[in-house]
Protein backbone atom coordinates (compact mmCIF):
# COMPACT_ATOMS: atom_id res chain seq x y z
CA UNK A 1 0.00 0.00 0.00
CA UNK A 2 1.54 3.70 -1.03
CA UNK A 3 1.90 5.91 1.81
CA UNK A 4 0.20 9.32 0.94
CA UNK A 5 2.09 12.21 -0.55
CA UNK A 6 1.70 14.42 3.01
CA UNK A 7 3.51 11.31 4.93
CA UNK A 8 6.17 11.19 2.48
CA UNK A 9 7.12 15.20 3.23
CA UNK A 10 7.53 14.63 7.04
CA UNK A 11 10.10 11.72 6.86
CA UNK A 12 13.64 13.22 7.38
CA UNK A 13 16.15 11.71 4.85
CA UNK A 14 17.50 9.49 7.82
CA UNK A 15 14.24 7.68 8.13
CA UNK A 16 13.87 8.25 3.93
CA UNK A 17 17.04 6.15 3.30
CA UNK A 18 15.88 3.15 5.31
CA UNK A 19 12.24 2.90 3.96
CA UNK A 20 14.00 3.54 0.16
CA UNK A 21 16.47 0.89 0.42
CA UNK A 22 13.84 -1.78 2.21
CA UNK A 23 11.58 -0.80 -0.81
CA UNK A 24 9.10 0.24 1.36
CA UNK A 25 8.54 3.98 -0.45
CA UNK A 26 9.14 4.42 -4.69
CA UNK A 27 11.97 7.13 -4.82
CA UNK A 28 9.27 8.16 -8.11
CA UNK A 29 6.55 8.67 -5.33
CA UNK A 30 9.15 10.72 -2.88
CA UNK A 31 9.79 13.20 -5.95
CA UNK A 32 6.48 13.03 -7.23
CA UNK A 33 4.94 14.24 -3.71
CA UNK A 34 8.06 16.32 -3.10
CA UNK A 35 7.34 18.15 -7.05
CA UNK A 36 3.78 18.39 -5.62
CA UNK A 37 4.57 20.38 -2.75
CA UNK A 38 6.45 23.21 -4.48
CA UNK A 39 3.58 23.55 -6.55
CA UNK A 40 1.93 24.12 -3.68
CA UNK A 41 3.98 26.19 -1.54
CA UNK A 42 6.32 28.50 -4.01
CA UNK A 43 3.68 30.48 -5.33
CA UNK A 44 4.03 31.94 -1.49
CA UNK A 45 7.63 31.06 -0.35
CA UNK A 46 9.13 31.86 -3.55
CA UNK A 47 12.27 29.45 -2.55
CA UNK A 48 12.65 27.85 -6.10
CA UNK A 49 14.27 29.72 -9.19
CA UNK A 50 14.16 26.47 -11.59
CA UNK A 51 12.23 23.60 -10.65
CA UNK A 52 13.62 20.69 -12.51
CA UNK A 53 10.85 17.90 -12.69
CA UNK A 54 11.76 16.44 -15.53
CA UNK A 55 15.91 15.94 -14.75
CA UNK A 56 14.34 14.90 -11.17
CA UNK A 57 11.65 12.56 -12.73
CA UNK A 58 14.80 10.96 -14.76
CA UNK A 59 16.68 10.80 -11.34
CA UNK A 60 14.48 9.09 -9.54
CA UNK A 61 13.49 6.59 -12.07
CA UNK A 62 17.16 5.87 -12.18
CA UNK A 63 17.49 5.53 -8.67
CA UNK A 64 14.34 3.18 -8.51
CA UNK A 65 15.77 0.51 -10.93
CA UNK A 66 19.08 0.56 -9.44
CA UNK A 67 17.30 0.02 -5.88
CA UNK A 68 15.04 -2.37 -7.35
CA UNK A 69 18.52 -4.00 -8.63
CA UNK A 70 19.95 -4.69 -5.30
CA UNK A 71 22.20 -1.00 -5.99
CA UNK A 72 22.34 0.85 -3.42
CA UNK A 73 24.67 3.73 -3.21
CA UNK A 74 24.33 5.18 0.30
CA UNK A 75 21.67 7.03 2.36
CA UNK A 76 21.09 9.68 -0.56
CA UNK A 77 20.27 7.14 -2.78
CA UNK A 78 16.23 8.28 -4.42
CA UNK A 79 16.53 11.18 -2.18
CA UNK A 80 15.15 14.60 -3.45
CA UNK A 81 17.19 17.65 -2.44
CA UNK A 82 17.84 21.35 -4.20
CA UNK A 83 20.82 23.17 -4.49
CA UNK A 84 21.30 27.00 -4.01
CA UNK A 85 21.30 28.71 -7.32
CA UNK A 86 24.91 29.54 -7.05
CA UNK A 87 26.16 25.66 -7.28
CA UNK A 88 26.89 24.48 -11.15
CA UNK A 89 24.81 22.28 -12.71
CA UNK A 90 25.68 21.35 -16.05
CA UNK A 91 23.39 22.26 -18.74
CA UNK A 92 21.01 23.58 -16.61
CA UNK A 93 20.40 27.77 -15.65
CA UNK A 94 22.34 28.78 -12.70
CA UNK A 95 21.40 32.11 -12.21
CA UNK A 96 23.39 33.54 -8.83
CA UNK A 97 19.86 34.81 -8.12
CA UNK A 98 21.13 37.45 -10.75
CA UNK A 99 19.75 39.37 -13.95
CA UNK A 100 23.37 39.15 -15.00
CA UNK A 101 23.83 35.45 -14.94
CA UNK A 102 19.52 34.33 -15.79
CA UNK A 103 21.09 32.51 -19.00
CA UNK A 104 23.94 31.28 -17.25
CA UNK A 105 24.18 27.07 -17.99
CA UNK A 106 27.76 26.31 -16.72
CA UNK A 107 29.11 23.44 -18.56
CA UNK A 108 30.41 21.66 -15.91
CA UNK A 109 28.63 20.42 -11.98
CA UNK A 110 30.47 21.97 -9.03
CA UNK A 111 31.84 18.86 -6.91
CA UNK A 112 29.61 19.20 -4.27
CA UNK A 113 26.54 18.04 -7.23
CA UNK A 114 29.10 15.52 -8.14
CA UNK A 115 29.01 13.71 -5.24
CA UNK A 116 25.54 13.88 -4.47
CA UNK A 117 24.57 13.14 -7.94
CA UNK A 118 27.12 9.89 -7.75
CA UNK A 119 25.44 8.96 -4.27
CA UNK A 120 22.04 8.95 -5.81
CA UNK A 121 20.32 11.86 -4.92
CA UNK A 122 17.68 13.78 -7.54
CA UNK A 123 17.74 16.80 -7.93
CA UNK A 124 14.50 19.19 -7.71
CA UNK A 125 15.79 22.55 -8.76
CA UNK A 126 17.67 25.36 -7.99
CA UNK A 127 16.76 27.28 -5.00
CA UNK A 128 16.36 31.47 -4.43
CA UNK A 129 19.13 33.72 -2.94
CA UNK A 130 19.99 36.90 -2.18
CA UNK A 131 21.21 38.73 -5.08
CA UNK A 132 24.56 37.26 -5.91
CA UNK A 133 24.99 36.03 -2.05
CA UNK A 134 25.33 39.35 -1.03
CA UNK A 135 23.24 40.18 2.04
CA UNK A 136 20.91 38.34 4.53
CA UNK A 137 17.26 39.15 3.44
CA UNK A 138 16.65 36.63 -0.17
CA UNK A 139 14.55 39.71 -0.46
CA UNK A 140 15.62 39.43 -4.66
CA UNK A 141 14.21 41.60 -6.75
CA UNK A 142 15.19 39.63 -9.63
CA UNK A 143 13.83 36.08 -8.68
CA UNK A 144 10.77 37.26 -6.06
CA UNK A 145 11.31 37.73 -2.25
CA UNK A 146 11.57 34.68 -0.37
CA UNK A 147 9.89 34.53 2.62
CA UNK A 148 9.92 32.96 6.02
CA UNK A 149 7.29 29.62 6.54
CA UNK A 150 6.87 30.60 9.77
CA UNK A 151 5.13 34.08 9.20
CA UNK A 152 5.19 34.95 5.58
CA UNK A 153 5.73 38.93 6.39
CA UNK A 154 9.16 38.14 7.48
CA UNK A 155 12.46 37.23 6.14
CA UNK A 156 14.10 33.91 5.81
CA UNK A 157 17.29 35.37 6.11
CA UNK A 158 19.86 34.80 3.89
CA UNK A 159 21.79 34.42 1.68
CA UNK A 160 20.51 30.71 1.48
CA UNK A 161 16.82 31.75 2.13
CA UNK A 162 15.76 29.74 -0.59
CA UNK A 163 17.15 26.48 1.39
CA UNK A 164 15.98 26.96 4.28
CA UNK A 165 12.64 28.27 3.41
CA UNK A 166 12.32 24.55 1.36
CA UNK A 167 13.33 22.63 3.86
CA UNK A 168 10.95 23.98 6.48
CA UNK A 169 8.10 24.01 4.13
CA UNK A 170 9.05 20.40 3.28
CA UNK A 171 9.54 21.43 -0.04
CA UNK A 172 13.08 19.82 -0.40
CA UNK A 173 14.27 16.63 1.73
CA UNK A 174 17.73 18.17 2.01
CA UNK A 175 19.59 21.52 0.51
CA UNK A 176 23.26 22.83 -0.22
CA UNK A 177 23.60 26.49 0.93
CA UNK A 178 26.89 28.13 1.34
CA UNK A 179 27.86 30.93 4.04
CA UNK A 180 30.32 33.69 3.72
CA UNK A 181 29.06 35.63 6.84
CA UNK A 182 26.39 33.56 7.69
CA UNK A 183 24.61 32.75 4.80
CA UNK A 184 23.63 28.93 5.68
CA UNK A 185 23.53 29.67 9.67
CA UNK A 186 21.48 32.84 9.34
CA UNK A 187 18.41 31.78 7.53
CA UNK A 188 18.66 28.49 9.58
CA UNK A 189 18.85 30.37 12.67
CA UNK A 190 15.52 32.55 11.34
CA UNK A 191 13.55 29.36 9.80
CA UNK A 192 14.21 27.16 12.18
CA UNK A 193 16.62 24.05 10.53
CA UNK A 194 19.69 22.77 10.93
CA UNK A 195 22.70 24.84 9.35
CA UNK A 196 26.25 23.55 9.41
CA UNK A 197 28.79 25.70 8.24
CA UNK A 198 31.83 22.91 8.25
CA UNK A 199 35.62 24.08 8.57
CA UNK A 200 36.92 26.54 6.02
CA UNK A 201 38.63 23.96 3.18
CA UNK A 202 36.36 20.75 4.61
CA UNK A 203 33.92 20.79 1.83
CA UNK A 204 35.26 21.73 -2.29
CA UNK A 205 34.23 25.04 -3.58
CA UNK A 206 34.69 23.83 -7.07
CA UNK A 207 31.98 25.32 -9.97
CA UNK A 208 30.60 27.23 -6.78
CA UNK A 209 30.21 31.31 -7.67
CA UNK A 210 32.12 32.68 -5.44
CA UNK A 211 30.80 35.74 -3.28
CA UNK A 212 34.92 36.12 -1.24
CA UNK A 213 37.40 33.42 -2.08
CA UNK A 214 38.75 33.11 1.14
CA UNK A 215 35.26 33.28 2.95
CA UNK A 216 32.93 30.94 1.30
CA UNK A 217 31.87 28.00 3.01
CA UNK A 218 29.66 25.00 1.38
CA UNK A 219 27.81 22.89 3.39
CA UNK A 220 24.17 21.34 4.16
CA UNK A 221 20.67 23.07 5.61
CA UNK A 222 18.73 20.47 6.63
CA UNK A 223 16.05 19.19 8.91
CA UNK A 224 18.16 17.35 11.97
CA UNK A 225 21.70 17.57 12.70
CA UNK A 226 21.56 13.59 12.01
CA UNK A 227 20.75 14.38 8.28
CA UNK A 228 23.62 17.33 8.21
CA UNK A 229 26.37 14.99 8.98
CA UNK A 230 24.60 12.31 6.63
CA UNK A 231 24.99 15.03 3.74
CA UNK A 232 28.46 16.57 4.54
CA UNK A 233 30.00 13.10 4.75
CA UNK A 234 28.69 12.76 0.67
CA UNK A 235 30.61 16.25 0.32
CA UNK A 236 33.21 16.80 2.52
CA UNK A 237 36.76 15.93 1.32
CA UNK A 238 39.56 16.75 -0.86
CA UNK A 239 39.03 17.55 -4.84
CA UNK A 240 41.95 18.07 -7.23
CA UNK A 241 39.66 21.02 -9.19
CA UNK A 242 40.41 23.03 -5.82
CA UNK A 243 43.65 23.47 -4.65
CA UNK A 244 42.30 24.92 -1.10
CA UNK A 245 40.01 21.78 -0.33
CA UNK A 246 41.80 20.24 2.94
CA UNK A 247 43.24 16.93 2.44
CA UNK A 248 42.58 16.59 6.17
CA UNK A 249 41.01 13.31 6.75
CA UNK A 250 37.29 12.88 6.48
CA UNK A 251 36.38 11.19 9.50
CA UNK A 252 32.52 9.16 10.23
CA UNK A 253 30.54 12.27 10.76
CA UNK A 254 27.80 10.67 12.00
CA UNK A 255 29.90 8.67 14.30
CA UNK A 256 28.97 11.04 17.90
CA UNK A 257 25.41 11.09 17.06
CA UNK A 258 23.59 8.85 19.35
CA UNK A 259 26.50 9.91 22.09
CA UNK A 260 26.21 11.50 25.36
CA UNK A 261 27.90 14.71 26.30
CA UNK A 262 28.17 14.71 30.06
CA UNK A 263 31.94 15.03 30.23
CA UNK A 264 31.90 17.64 27.78
CA UNK A 265 32.96 21.21 28.31
CA UNK A 266 31.29 24.07 26.87
CA UNK A 267 32.31 27.63 26.74
CA UNK A 268 29.79 30.15 25.96
CA UNK A 269 31.14 33.26 24.40
CA UNK A 270 30.83 36.75 26.46
CA UNK A 271 31.49 38.81 22.87
CA UNK A 272 28.29 37.04 21.84
CA UNK A 273 26.12 37.21 24.54
CA UNK A 274 24.82 40.74 25.07
CA UNK A 275 22.76 43.09 22.97
CA UNK A 276 19.85 40.14 22.65
CA UNK A 277 16.26 40.45 22.70
CA UNK A 278 14.66 39.38 25.43
CA UNK A 279 13.35 36.45 23.90
CA UNK A 280 16.34 35.17 22.20
CA UNK A 281 18.15 35.92 25.67
CA UNK A 282 15.43 33.48 27.42
CA UNK A 283 15.88 31.08 24.47
CA UNK A 284 19.92 30.79 24.85
CA UNK A 285 19.80 30.29 28.44
CA UNK A 286 17.19 27.57 28.22
CA UNK A 287 19.30 26.00 26.36
CA UNK A 288 22.46 26.16 28.37
CA UNK A 289 20.38 25.04 31.32
CA UNK A 290 19.65 21.94 28.85
CA UNK A 291 23.17 21.41 28.05
CA UNK A 292 23.78 21.05 32.12
CA UNK A 293 20.91 18.61 32.41
CA UNK A 294 22.69 16.66 29.63
CA UNK A 295 26.14 16.56 32.46
CA UNK A 296 28.24 18.95 30.22
CA UNK A 297 30.02 21.39 32.09
CA UNK A 298 29.54 25.16 30.84
CA UNK A 299 31.08 28.15 31.47
CA UNK A 300 31.90 31.91 29.89
CA UNK A 301 35.33 32.24 27.91
CA UNK A 302 36.30 35.33 25.99
CA UNK A 303 37.90 35.92 22.72
CA UNK A 304 38.98 39.56 22.35
CA UNK A 305 39.25 40.29 19.01
CA UNK A 306 36.02 38.66 18.03
CA UNK A 307 34.23 42.17 17.75
CA UNK A 308 36.89 43.33 15.33
CA UNK A 309 35.76 40.00 12.82
CA UNK A 310 33.41 42.63 11.35
CA UNK A 311 36.10 44.73 9.74
CA UNK A 312 38.09 42.10 9.12
CA UNK A 313 35.25 40.10 6.95
CA UNK A 314 33.86 43.40 5.57
CA UNK A 315 36.96 44.87 4.37
CA UNK A 316 38.00 40.82 2.88
CA UNK A 317 34.46 41.27 1.43
CA UNK A 318 34.31 44.32 -0.36
CA UNK A 319 37.48 43.41 -1.71
CA UNK A 320 37.42 39.70 -3.25
CA UNK A 321 33.72 40.43 -4.23
CA UNK A 322 34.58 43.97 -6.19
CA UNK A 323 37.35 41.65 -8.10
CA UNK A 324 34.88 39.38 -8.80
CA UNK A 325 32.25 41.58 -10.40
CA UNK A 326 34.51 44.66 -11.45
CA UNK A 327 33.61 43.93 -15.05
CA UNK A 328 30.01 43.66 -14.66
CA UNK A 329 30.28 46.93 -12.55
CA UNK A 330 31.55 48.66 -15.41
CA UNK A 331 29.23 47.58 -18.01
CA UNK A 332 26.29 45.97 -16.53
CA UNK A 333 25.95 48.19 -13.41
CA UNK A 334 22.17 48.76 -13.76
CA UNK A 335 21.28 45.27 -13.74
CA UNK A 336 22.19 44.42 -9.76
CA UNK A 337 19.26 45.48 -7.27
CA UNK A 338 19.72 48.46 -5.77
CA UNK A 339 21.27 47.45 -2.05
CA UNK A 340 23.72 44.80 -3.65
CA UNK A 341 25.40 47.30 -6.13
CA UNK A 342 25.34 50.17 -3.29
CA UNK A 343 27.86 47.51 -1.54
CA UNK A 344 29.79 46.84 -4.29
CA UNK A 345 30.42 50.37 -4.81
CA UNK A 346 31.58 50.50 -1.30
CA UNK A 347 33.86 48.51 -1.57
CA UNK A 348 35.21 50.39 -4.68
CA UNK A 349 36.65 52.21 -1.53
CA UNK A 350 38.29 49.62 0.16
CA UNK A 351 42.55 50.31 0.23
CA UNK A 352 45.01 47.67 -0.70
CA UNK A 353 46.33 47.76 2.88
CA UNK A 354 43.27 47.31 4.81
CA UNK A 355 42.58 44.22 2.45
CA UNK A 356 46.28 42.60 4.17
CA UNK A 357 45.91 43.64 7.53
CA UNK A 358 42.52 42.50 7.66
CA UNK A 359 43.58 39.09 6.55
CA UNK A 360 46.55 39.01 8.78
CA UNK A 361 44.28 40.01 11.65
CA UNK A 362 41.88 36.73 10.71
CA UNK A 363 45.25 34.47 12.60
CA UNK A 364 44.80 36.70 16.00
CA UNK A 365 41.15 35.70 16.33
CA UNK A 366 41.31 32.12 15.52
CA UNK A 367 44.37 31.88 18.12
CA UNK A 368 42.94 33.26 20.71
CA UNK A 369 39.36 31.21 19.72
CA UNK A 370 41.84 27.79 19.45
CA UNK A 371 43.18 28.94 22.95
CA UNK A 372 39.90 28.56 25.05
CA UNK A 373 39.18 25.10 23.11
CA UNK A 374 42.69 23.96 24.58
CA UNK A 375 40.59 23.46 27.58
CA UNK A 376 36.68 23.20 26.33
CA UNK A 377 35.08 20.80 23.29
CA UNK A 378 33.41 23.12 21.68
CA UNK A 379 31.96 26.75 22.22
CA UNK A 380 28.03 28.17 21.79
CA UNK A 381 26.31 31.25 21.43
CA UNK A 382 23.52 32.93 20.18
CA UNK A 383 22.78 32.47 16.06
CA UNK A 384 21.53 35.78 16.18
CA UNK A 385 20.60 38.18 18.46
CA UNK A 386 16.80 39.07 16.90
CA UNK A 387 13.75 36.40 15.31
CA UNK A 388 13.07 37.39 11.75
CA UNK A 389 12.75 40.84 10.94
CA UNK A 390 9.65 41.50 8.79
CA UNK A 391 10.27 41.66 5.04
CA UNK A 392 12.07 45.53 3.98
CA UNK A 393 12.37 46.36 7.84
CA UNK A 394 15.85 47.67 8.17
CA UNK A 395 15.83 48.14 12.07
CA UNK A 396 13.66 47.48 14.75
CA UNK A 397 12.30 48.80 18.12
CA UNK A 398 13.52 46.33 20.72
CA UNK A 399 11.67 46.15 24.07
CA UNK A 400 14.29 48.23 25.98
CA UNK A 401 13.81 51.22 23.16
CA UNK A 402 16.54 50.96 20.98
CA UNK A 403 16.61 51.14 17.56
CA UNK A 404 18.69 47.92 16.11
CA UNK A 405 19.93 47.33 13.11
CA UNK A 406 18.52 44.55 11.22
CA UNK A 407 22.04 43.37 9.71
CA UNK A 408 24.51 44.03 12.37
CA UNK A 409 22.20 42.44 14.97
CA UNK A 410 22.07 38.85 12.69
CA UNK A 411 25.82 39.41 11.75
CA UNK A 412 27.86 39.87 14.28
CA UNK A 413 27.20 36.35 15.38
CA UNK A 414 27.61 34.36 12.79
CA UNK A 415 30.66 36.12 10.90
CA UNK A 416 33.53 36.11 13.23
CA UNK A 417 33.49 32.21 12.25
CA UNK A 418 34.13 32.57 9.10
CA UNK A 419 37.01 34.84 9.71
CA UNK A 420 38.46 31.87 11.68
CA UNK A 421 37.31 29.36 9.45
CA UNK A 422 36.15 27.03 12.43
CA UNK A 423 33.27 24.61 12.28
CA UNK A 424 29.75 25.83 13.57
CA UNK A 425 26.25 24.47 13.30
CA UNK A 426 22.92 26.62 13.85
CA UNK A 427 20.31 25.01 15.53
CA UNK A 428 16.84 25.47 16.61
CA UNK A 429 16.53 26.22 20.70
CA UNK A 430 12.54 26.97 20.15
CA UNK A 431 10.24 29.10 18.98
CA UNK A 432 9.33 33.23 20.44
CA UNK A 433 5.93 33.82 21.84
CA UNK A 434 4.81 34.93 18.82
CA UNK A 435 5.89 31.77 17.11
CA UNK A 436 8.80 32.61 15.22
CA UNK A 437 12.12 30.36 15.17
CA UNK A 438 15.14 31.30 17.29
CA UNK A 439 18.56 29.58 17.30
CA UNK A 440 21.92 28.89 18.76
CA UNK A 441 25.61 28.12 17.21
CA UNK A 442 27.32 25.31 18.10
CA UNK A 443 31.53 26.01 17.18
CA UNK A 444 34.04 23.74 17.08
CA UNK A 445 38.03 23.62 16.56
CA UNK A 446 39.44 23.76 12.74
CA UNK A 447 38.02 19.92 11.48
CA UNK A 448 36.15 19.40 14.56
CA UNK A 449 32.93 18.95 13.28
CA UNK A 450 32.44 15.76 14.99
CA UNK A 451 32.35 17.23 18.57
CA UNK A 452 29.78 20.16 16.63
CA UNK A 453 27.73 17.82 15.64
CA UNK A 454 28.34 15.21 18.98
CA UNK A 455 26.79 18.57 21.09
CA UNK A 456 24.16 19.57 18.54
CA UNK A 457 22.05 16.21 18.25
CA UNK A 458 22.64 15.61 22.12
CA UNK A 459 20.53 19.22 22.26
CA UNK A 460 18.23 18.17 19.62
CA UNK A 461 17.31 14.92 21.30
CA UNK A 462 16.95 16.84 24.47
CA UNK A 463 14.94 19.43 23.12
CA UNK A 464 12.55 17.49 21.22
CA UNK A 465 10.21 18.47 18.38
CA UNK A 466 9.65 22.22 17.30
CA UNK A 467 6.13 22.92 16.05
CA UNK A 468 5.63 23.13 12.79
CA UNK A 469 4.80 26.46 10.84
CA UNK A 470 1.40 26.57 9.81
CA UNK A 471 0.29 25.35 6.92
CA UNK A 472 1.12 27.58 3.63
CA UNK A 473 -1.37 27.75 1.03
CA UNK B 1 38.74 63.96 9.28
CA UNK B 2 37.29 61.61 7.11
CA UNK B 3 39.27 59.46 4.96
CA UNK B 4 37.15 59.40 2.05
CA UNK B 5 35.40 61.77 0.55
CA UNK B 6 32.31 61.90 -1.96
CA UNK B 7 34.15 63.84 -4.17
CA UNK B 8 36.81 60.79 -3.67
CA UNK B 9 34.00 58.24 -4.54
CA UNK B 10 32.44 60.53 -7.71
CA UNK B 11 35.75 60.65 -9.14
CA UNK B 12 36.64 56.93 -8.42
CA UNK B 13 33.22 55.92 -9.88
CA UNK B 14 33.56 58.03 -13.07
CA UNK B 15 37.11 57.25 -13.78
CA UNK B 16 37.31 53.62 -13.04
CA UNK B 17 33.64 52.28 -13.74
CA UNK B 18 32.88 55.14 -16.43
CA UNK B 19 29.26 56.15 -14.34
CA UNK B 20 28.20 59.04 -12.54
CA UNK B 21 26.15 58.77 -9.00
CA UNK B 22 24.26 61.53 -7.01
CA UNK B 23 26.06 63.60 -4.56
CA UNK B 24 24.36 62.05 -1.51
CA UNK B 25 24.71 58.49 -3.23
CA UNK B 26 28.55 59.29 -3.19
CA UNK B 27 28.63 60.91 0.35
CA UNK B 28 26.78 57.89 1.75
CA UNK B 29 29.13 55.41 0.13
CA UNK B 30 31.92 57.82 1.49
CA UNK B 31 31.28 57.68 5.17
CA UNK B 32 30.55 54.15 5.08
CA UNK B 33 33.50 52.72 3.63
CA UNK B 34 35.64 55.85 5.73
CA UNK B 35 34.00 54.36 8.56
CA UNK B 36 34.86 50.65 7.84
CA UNK B 37 38.63 51.53 6.86
CA UNK B 38 39.01 53.80 9.92
CA UNK B 39 37.63 50.60 11.56
CA UNK B 40 40.80 48.43 10.22
CA UNK B 41 43.39 51.14 10.94
CA UNK B 42 42.74 49.72 14.71
CA UNK B 43 43.23 45.98 13.65
CA UNK B 44 47.34 47.07 14.24
CA UNK B 45 45.77 47.24 17.80
CA UNK B 46 44.99 43.53 18.56
CA UNK B 47 48.59 42.85 17.96
CA UNK B 48 49.78 41.68 14.24
CA UNK B 49 53.44 41.49 14.94
CA UNK B 50 54.95 38.31 12.79
CA UNK B 51 51.87 37.10 11.57
CA UNK B 52 51.73 36.83 7.58
CA UNK B 53 49.23 36.89 5.30
CA UNK B 54 46.98 33.32 4.78
CA UNK B 55 48.38 32.95 1.21
CA UNK B 56 50.38 30.25 1.27
CA UNK B 57 53.15 28.98 -1.56
CA UNK B 58 51.22 25.44 -1.87
CA UNK B 59 48.18 27.34 -3.01
CA UNK B 60 50.44 28.96 -5.42
CA UNK B 61 52.20 25.81 -6.86
CA UNK B 62 48.79 24.19 -6.95
CA UNK B 63 46.98 26.56 -8.63
CA UNK B 64 49.82 26.76 -11.23
CA UNK B 65 49.62 22.82 -11.78
CA UNK B 66 45.46 22.92 -12.44
CA UNK B 67 46.45 25.94 -15.07
CA UNK B 68 49.08 23.40 -16.72
CA UNK B 69 46.39 20.50 -16.56
CA UNK B 70 43.50 22.96 -18.12
CA UNK B 71 46.37 23.82 -21.37
CA UNK B 72 47.43 20.19 -21.92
Amino acid sequence: MSIPFQELLEFDVATLSGKLRARDISPVDLTEAYLSRIEQTDGSLRAYITVTDTLARKGAKKAESELAAGKWRGPFHGVPIALKDLVYTKGLRTTGGSKILADFKPDHDATVWTRLKRAGAVLLGKLNLHEFAYGITSSNPHWGIVRNPYALDRIPGGSSGGAAAAIVARSAAATIGTDTGGSIRIPAALCGCVGLKPTWSRVSRYGVLPLAYTLDHVGPITRTVRDAAMMLQIIAGADRNDSTSSRERVPDFSAGLDGQISRMRIGVIRELNDGLSDDVARSFNAALDTLRSLGATVDHVTIPSLPLTGVMNGIITWAEALEIHEDWMRTRPQDYGDDVRRILEIGMMTTATSYIRAQRARARTLAESIAVLADRDVLVAPASAIVAPKIGATQILEAREDRVDVVAAILRFTQPFNSTGQPAIAIPTGLSPDGLPIAMQVIGRPFGEPEVIRVAAAYERARGALAPPPEIA
Amino acid sequence: MPLVTGETVKQVMRDLYGYEISEADADAIAHSAGAMLTLAGHLRAIGLAGIEPPFGYPVLLAEAALVVKARS
